[in-house]
């Protein structure tokens, strides 16, 4: 009997030194009993039901010897079960489930099989962020009509709603990351368990620290901002640029630098420079420029030619603005310009929007045009000024990647947090980074305006501005605080219809507005459901809460791509 | 007062010549529209069009830097100003009596890092500017002198 119950217990010994297990450690011990469990369970009809085998050795060390057993189903007409110990339901009924090795024979499990109706299905992990590249893997649990829970991963049909984002294998749940942005994962019953689905949001975003040349790391407040400014400027996205003296390799980095898609050109503060510039004269003087933003400032100061370096890439010689409150006499026109990094809360500006130049053929031709002024001693008037002199992208110089833009920012969950990263790409359709499948672009009239279409009227002056720290539009039934901002009672859902300057294409875009109160009361600066009034009534700029969980390009005027003629929005 | 608007509508330059014609005055907020022309001080500005609405008049004057929409009333005041363009236009000059006030109030009105857009209240005169790069817009009126059954949103 004893060298039978050896013979018997060898190929599991076997399996059990191969897989470096087994308590004990030798070859001597033997399986005393088997305990399969859970020991009295039922599920619905069409479910199946994971057991396990756990075996207790002569010397006392257990085991899960799940795979190594035999199992068994008493009645296949119930549930059927495979060499893992996984039962599949048949029809209504009751079986016994065991398992056996040699002439060790198990407790018998009683499964049940029910009638019960799935009536929800649970996705977890619940709304995860995971890296580019990364991998997640997702469970299905069923809740059915007797709340009864059962683990459906395997019987659902998984899906991603944004295959760019991520993709997953349908018979798995496993999602892989692809780039920034949001994907909803769906697990989907199948018919015969009544097509019932559950989903949850992924969250991709970029690694810190990986970069190829046409990449500059953003990051909304955080590192790439100034410390200093942070706590009172929410939404605010920060990039390093380095600027040099043009032919030298005199250069510096120049931190929190605003990213602007809804301007062009590069604005530094005087107080920030340390790098010697050219300075770029005009027939009649100096050149100078009065940048007006809109936030209650404008920008002023001397244009100087500097070689500007963007991520990677080779440096191109630009003019940019200098910022200096102090340089000349500052004509009436531009009010009172920022005087300093502190009263405007950057150093900087790196306007990448849909044009080469900032002013363009306009100010080429008319010297009242309100930008461009020569500066004789402190005396300046307005001046005309060569497309090439006027303050430009610098984006447009580069050897390839020239095209335009894509801002990559992730999204950011209810409520925000502190900071959040994600990477400016230049060029469009140039590089493997920056051609992306499923994006839409939207052509915008001269101005860089196209349409938004809201509560049943369509705005003309819509526009596309990572530099706006909020969604910015009107709506009446909205409660407003004395300083402009949304705060409804709960968080609100929205929706609009952004449309091409010619009219096509459309598209939804559906957003939240949350209660600007509670959210700057929270500690956090990086907000999705942050909005405002705009005044007037033609208008609905699109802040930096748009960019949250989106791939948006910015083609320049003038260049084509794969995603078409500049200029235009992409997403 | 009508009499007096009259000859506006006659400075009306539809050619390329317009463009290179002399400098021309605008009117001034709170103030008759006769101020178009006997204010000379002006920007280079050139009357576009004037279209006549129900109840006000709009002149439109364009220049390099932006074109300036004055809403004259039918008693010939000036109630309020809308623009857009490269740049703002001077507000000394267009607000007029006006402007001493909106300065004051413009230096006491925060600035708002972030926003895309600037609301200032002098204690009779509303300033808005809103806009980018390239399209900057905004609008000034008195509150007081709108005429009845004219909408803030007939203004821009």
């Amino acid at each position: 009997m004893k060298s039978n119950k050896i013979f018997f217990l060898l190929p599991l010994l076997l399996l059990l030194f191969g897989c470096g297990g087994g308590g004990g450690g030798g070859g001597s011990k033997t399986l005393v009993s088997i305990a399969v469990t859970p020991a009295n369970t039922s599920i619905a009809n069409g479910t199946t039901q994971q057991f396990t085998a756990t075996g207790t050795f002569s010397d006392n060390s257990m085991q899960d010897i799940s795979s190594a057993v035999t199992w068994k189903s008493s009645n296949t007409g119930v549930a059927t079960i495979s060499a893992a110990g996984l039962a599949t339901s048949v029809a209504v009924g009751i079986t016994t489930i065991t398992a056996a090795s040699g002439t060790i024979t198990s407790n018998s499990a009683s499964l049940t099989v029910t009638t019960a109706a799935l009536r929800s299905i649970t996705v977890k992990p619940a709304n995860p962020i995971i890296n580019i590249g990364a991998t997640q893997q997702f469970t299905a649990t069923g809740t059915f009509s007797d709340n009864s829970t059962n683990d459906l991963t395997s019987q659902v049909t998984w899906s991603s709603s944004n295959a760019t984002v991520a993709t997953i294998v349908s018979t798995t749940g496993v999602a892989t990351a692809a780039a920034a942005g949001n994907a909803t994962i769906t697990a989907t019953a199948p018919a015969s368990l009544g097509s019932i689905s559950g989903a949850t949001t992924l969250t991709v975003t970029v690694p810190a620290g990986t970069g190829a040349a046409n990449v500059l790391s953003i990051t909304v407040n955080g590192s790439l901002c100034s410390s200093a400014f942070n706590a009172s400027y929410p939404n605010k996205p920060c990039v390093s640029v380095t600027v040099c003296t043009p032919g030298t390799s005199v250069c510096q980095t120049v931190n929190d630098i605003l990213l602007d898609t809804g301007s062009t050109g590069l604005r530094i503060f005087k107080q920030a420079l340390s790098t010697p510039l050219n300075q770029i004269a005009v027939s009649s003087g100096a050149l100078a420029e009065c940048a007006q933003f809109v936030d209650g400032s404008s920008e002023w100061g001397p244009v100087q030619s500097a070689a500007v370096v963007l991520g990677g890439e080779p440096a191109v010689t630009v003019p940019i603005l200098v910022m200096d409150s102090t340089f000349g006499t500052v004509p009436a026109s531009c009010g009172t310009p920022a005087a300093s990094p502190a009263d405007a809360q950057l150093n900087g500006i790196l306007g990448v929007g849909l044009f080469t130049e900032d002013c363009g053929p306009t100010c080429v031709t008319g010297a009242n045009n309100g930008m461009y002024f020569a500066c004789t001693g402190a005396s300046c008037n307005g001046t005309t000024v060569p497309l090439a002199s006027q303050v430009q992208n610098p984006v447009v110089h580069l050897p390839v990647d020239n095209n335009g833009v894509l801002v990559q920012l992730p999204a950011v969950p209810p409520g925000g947090t502190a900071s959040a990263s994600g990477q400016l790409v230049l060029g469009i359709g140039t590089q493997s980074n920056n051609t992306l499948s499923g994006v839409t672009a939207f052509p915008t009239n001269a101005s860089g305006d196209f349409t938004t279409i809201f509560n049943g009227t369509a705005l003309n002056n819509s526009f596309i501005d990572s530099g706006s720290n909020g969604l910015f539009f009107n709506d009446p039934l909205i409660p407003l605080s004395p300083s402009g901002w949304y705060i409804p009672s709960s968080t609100t859902t929205l929706s609009a219809t952004t449309r091409g300057a010619t009219g096509s294409p459309s598209a939804t875009v559906t957003f939240q507005i949350g209660n600007a109160n509670t959210l700057f009361g929270s500690g956090n600066d990086v907000f999705i459901e942050l909005g405002g009034s705009l005044p007037g009534v033609s208008g609905f700029d699109w802040g930096l809460p748009f960019f949250l969980g989106r791939n948006v390009f910015v083609g320049i005027e003038g260049k084509s791509s794969n995603l078409g003629a500049g200029p235009y929005w992409a997403y | 007062m009508k009499k007096r608007l009259y000859p506006l509508f006659l400075l009306v330059w539809l050619s390329l010549a317009a463009w290179t014609t002399p400098p021309l005055a605008r009117a001034t907020l709170g103030e008759s529209a006769d101020s178009v022309e006997s204010d000379r001080r002006a920007l280079s500005g050139v009357r576009r069009a004037a279209t006549s609405r129900d109840g006000y008049t709009v002149h439109e004057a364009v220049s390099d830097a932006n074109s300036v929409r004055e809403y004259v009333s039918s008693s010939g005041i000036v109630f309020a100003i809308a623009w857009n363009g490269l740049s703002h236009p001077d507000l000394t000059l267009l607000l007029g009596s006006y402007a001493g006030e909106y300065w004051q109030a413009a230096k006491q009105t925060p600035r708002k890092p972030g926003r895309r857009s600037l609301q200032v209240k002098g204690g009779r005169v509303v300033v808005e500017k809103w806009g980018h790069m390239r399209n900057l817009q905004g609008r000034a009126y008195v509150p007081a002198l709108i005429p009845p059954g004219v909408s803030l949103d007939e203004i821009k």
